[in-house]
Formats: C-alpha cells, sequence, structure tokens
C-alpha cells in the first residue's frame, strides 16, 4: 500500500460516502458496543473489534456505528458487547472472540436472530433457542 | 495478563480518557535495540497516597464497581517491566495529570509481541468522549504522528464503521511505510 496523506483519506471519504448514500438513506438503526476496560483487552477486545469491522465492510452491513466503553463489570465474560439494534431486544454478548463477532454481525445485525449461545444478559426466555 | 503491548498501551491510553484528559500523547518508539513509550495526559491525576497504591493489583479506588477489590492495569504494565528487565514509571500529580513511561530491551525473550498497532490505534483514537489524541510513532529515525482531532475533522463520525475501516486503512498505510523506512 501506498503512504496516504491526510488529503488522500479525505478523497476516500468522499468516495465511500458517495456510495453509501445511495445503498442506505434509513440512517443508523444499530448500536455496537465494545466494553474495553483491562479485563476486555487481555481477553481480546481488539480482536473482536477487529473483526466487527472487518466482518461490517465484507457483508455491507452500514446501518451500524461502533462504539467502546471502559469495564461493563462483567470480567469473567470478556469480551462483553452490546447490541442495541430496533426491533431487536437490547443484548449483553460474552465471550466474543473473533468468530463470535462475525456471526453477531451476520446474524444479529444482518439477519436479525440471536447470537443464543453467547448470550450474557438473556432478554427473556421465550426468545433464545436453546 | 496482556497478550501484546499494543494492549497495554491501549490500557493506558483508556485509563487517561477514564480520568478525563482533554489531551493524552502517546508516544510509541523502537529502535533496533530498545523499545519504549508513554502516555502523558492531563487528567485528574493521582495523589502520592493512590500513586503508591496504583501498582498493587488488589487496590482499586472503588468508584466505579463498588464489589471489586482489584484494578489490573497498571500492575500489569509494571509485572512485564518486571519480567523483562524493563522499567516502568508513573508520575503523577493531583489535578494535574499523569506521565506513565515503559521500556525494555527489543530481544529479551519474554518480551510480548508487539502486536497490531494500526488495529490497537484505531480503537484507542474511537473511543468516547471529546478529547484529543496525540500519537507519534517512532522507528530509528523516521516517525509519523496522528492527531484524533485532525482524524475526526477529515473522517467525521468516528462511530461509523466504514469511516473506522478507512481511519485503519490510512494507520496500516503509515505503519507500513515505516517499517519499510526503518
Amino acid at each position: 500500500m501506498a503512504k496516504l496523506t491526510l488529503d488522500d483519506l479525505r478523497k476516500l471519504r468522499d468516495e465511500k460516502k458517495q456510495a453509501m448514500n445511495q445503498r442506505d438513506a434509513e440512517g443508523k438503526t444499530a448500536q455496537v458496543i465494545i466494553g474495553m476496560g483491562t479485563c476486555g483487552i487481555a481477553a481480546g477486545a481488539k480482536a473482536a473489534f477487529d473483526a466487527f469491522l472487518d466482518e461490517m465492510d465484507k457483508t455491507g452491513v452500514t446501518h451500524a456505528t461502533i462504539k467502546q466503553t471502559g469495564c461493563m463489570g462483567l470480567c469473567f465474560s470478556e469480551p462483553t458487547v452490546e447490541v442495541k439494534m430496533e426491533g431487536m431486544p437490547d443484548v449483553v454478548y460474552g465471550n466474543v472472540d473473533e468468530d463470535t463477532a462475525r456471526r453477531i454481525v451476520r446474524d444479529h445485525l444482518k439477519n436479525k436472530t440471536l447470537v443464543s449461545d453467547h448470550i450474557f444478559d438473556k432478554p427473556s426466555t421465550d426468545i433464545i433457542k436453546d | 495478563m496482556h497478550a501484546t503491548l499494543c494492549d497495554l498501551i491501549m490500557d493506558l491510553v483508556q485509563n487517561s480518557v477514564e480520568a478525563g484528559a482533554s489531551e493524552v500523547e502517546l508516544t510509541v518508539r523502537e529502535t533496533g535495540k530498545q523499545i519504549a513509550f508513554s502516555v502523558k495526559d492531563n487528567g485528574k491525576g493521582m495523589s502520592r497516597d493512590v500513586q503508591a497504591k496504583a501498582t498493587d493489583p488488589f487496590y482499586s479506588d472503588g468508584k466505579k464497581h463498588a464489589h471489586r477489590r482489584v484494578g489490573l492495569g497498571l500492575p500489569f504494565l509494571f509485572q512485564t517491566a518486571d519480567a523483562v528487565g524493563g522499567r516502568a514509571t508513573v508520575e503523577s500529580e493531583e489535578g494535574r495529570g499523569t506521565l506513565v513511561e515503559f521500556r525494555a530491551a527489543a530481544d529479551h525473550v519474554d518480551l510480548p509481541p508487539f502486536g497490531d498497532f494500526a488495529a490497537a490505534a484505531t480503537m484507542m483514537i474511537s473511543q468516547a468522549g471529546s478529547f484529543e489524541l496525540r500519537i507519534a510513532r517512532e522507528i530509528d529515525s523516521d516517525r509519523y504522528t496522528l492527531s484524533r482531532t485532525e482524524l475526526e475533522e477529515t473522517l467525521g463520525d468516528l462511530n461509523d464503521t466504514q469511516n473506522l475501516m478507512l481511519m485503519k486503512t490510512y494507520i496500516c498505510s503509515q505503519e507500513e511505510d515505516l517499517r519499510k523506512a526503518g
């Protein structure tokens, strides 16, 4: 890769933005919140963050934003990721490694089904499949 | 324990942001012989008393999680420094800010791998809050710098995944260039 300048970056952004506006006008309807305390970092929050970015880019998921927070107090289930999305219950996923992050993008964000085996905070027993 | 040096760095920057800093300066310097990094912030700082306890893994101010009696961020840094015959230091003044420094020999067998700096920087820069993070990355006499404010002005919303992807590509290109030069 050639070394980019800030101007190159600005141009790339404008190109992407045009493509994005055509594809998606409805805006952001989902939030992915990744815990980034000492516990999260030690458990691999960076790998999860990276996998989220990569999978969203690959699968064309543009309706979600990524945010970070400190320790959520669930150190034993890190990396911990909260997903909020319109039309879906708020869910906290635990032990989110790279693969799980990719599944959350495909199943939860794209196909609107929960990744049941990684749900930490169960929203309600009747909507989870064992 | 943190798997890479980048994880240690991320932890320190996260501490600074959580300490309410509006300015954070991160320097990461590699030479053939040594690897060193420092994080300087103008956050709330620590009193002498707290500073003395901050490297104890069984100390936490107890404000964030009332029943959790551990705090492992700085202890991980000191443990790593000890394990590789390196040095970690913390200087802090209450109300003024904190400076944390780490350095170690680059060839020590127990030194954790450096890690993926582009991904770490993307994560550090896109943390919530309004603060300036300046990163100076150096290998030998070559360097590049990043500024959070500048990247935000260039890209816009730093929670947008497309923008984050672009930022990572940008930082990757700087890293590659630096490695080639260095």
